[in-house]
């Protein structure tokens, strides 16, 4: 083990280090620092600039497309979830964030609009599989944000 | 403890690389990196946002010296301390049974299991010779 000397030499070199990683970091993204304060990834880190065609919409929109009939639900979470109870009609991608088999088996039609839902705010499922949708030019792509938990609270069509 | 000098370089330039490289593929996408550390539903979106931002950059200053051999044992320090938490944050991702990608390399990140936590207990272990290591080699 180094001695006394050492330990404080090493102990500045680190703090120098990762000073500059820190002052590197922030001023390489300054402007992706200020789009975040201006809100911009407050719920997903999809820049909307390159993933044009994924939206993020809430319970109000995600009703209103459910009772007008046309978009396909997408529920991400896994097969026993999604058999315990999902959205009246919802195809189930069970998307495990790296999974380059499952995406194989995607039949979705390209002409509808598609809602991807998961079981809340925390998990990340239904913003990965809709960059995926996205790289795969699926054009209407619209993240159901409040998810499972919300629709089922809202009272709202399962099965 | 790995006294061979020989030795030593090829774990310098194996852990040198490694982030090196690491770093760059996630400098060059930040937001991928920031959601990437999502995935982990461990850190307040803040957090996962500015670790994505600087992260990368430790990695690359440090793997540059640990490979150049200048600030060698505080880049090591650095980068085990790095592994070490990343080791903890594995091993309670798959105890809570978040099932995702890695997010190491940016896009060509493997998935979260026991072969990462090998590779990662592997540099973990050269790191950590490499900071025990003397800072000049005998004459």
């Amino acid at each position: 083990m180094p001695d006394k000397g050492t330990k404080r030499k090493i102990i500045k070199e680190m703090i120098l280090i990762i000073s500059v990683s820190v002052c590197v970091g922030l001023l390489a993204n300054i402007s992706l620092i200020k789009r975040y304060f201006k809100g911009e990834f407050s719920l997903s880190f999809l820049s909307a600039a390159e993933f044009p065609v994924v939206s993020y919409i809430t319970l109000a929109e995600a009703e209103s497309l459910f009772a007008q009939g046309q978009a396909v639900f997408v529920d991400t979470r896994s097969e026993e979830a999604y058999q315990e109870g999902h959205v009246v009609g919802a195809v189930n991608i069970p998307f495990e964030e790296f999974d380059p088999g499952v995406l194989k088996e995607i039949t979705l039609s390209y002409d509808n609009p598609i809602v991807v839902y998961c079981d809340g705010s925390e998990c990340q499922s239904s913003t990965n599989l809709a960059k995926h949708l996205a790289e795969r030019d699926y054009g209407d792509i619209r993240v159901f944000f409040g998810g499972w938990r919300e629709w089922v609270n809202s009272g709202l069509p399962i099965e | 403890m790995i006294r061979n000098k020989y030795v030593l370089f090829i774990f310098r330039l194996a852990v040198g690389g490694v982030f090196v490289w690491a770093g760059m593929m996630k400098i060059l996408d930040p937001l991928d990196f920031a959601q990437s550390i999502a995935n982990y539903r461990a850190f307040p979106r803040f957090l996962s946002f500015f670790l994505a931002l600087i992260l990368p950059w430790i990695e690359v200053f440090c793997g540059i010296f640990v490979i150049s051999g200048l600030f060698k044992r505080s880049g090591a320090l650095i980068l085990s301390v790095m592994t070490g938490c990343f080791l903890l944050l594995i091993a309670v991702t798959i105890f809570r049974g978040i099932d995702i990608d890695c997010g190491c390399f940016g896009s060509l990140s493997s998935r979260v299991d026991y072969k990462l936590i090998l590779t990662d207990l592997v540099l973990l272990f050269f790191s950590i010779n490499i900071f025990l290591s003397p800072s000049r080699s005998p004459s």
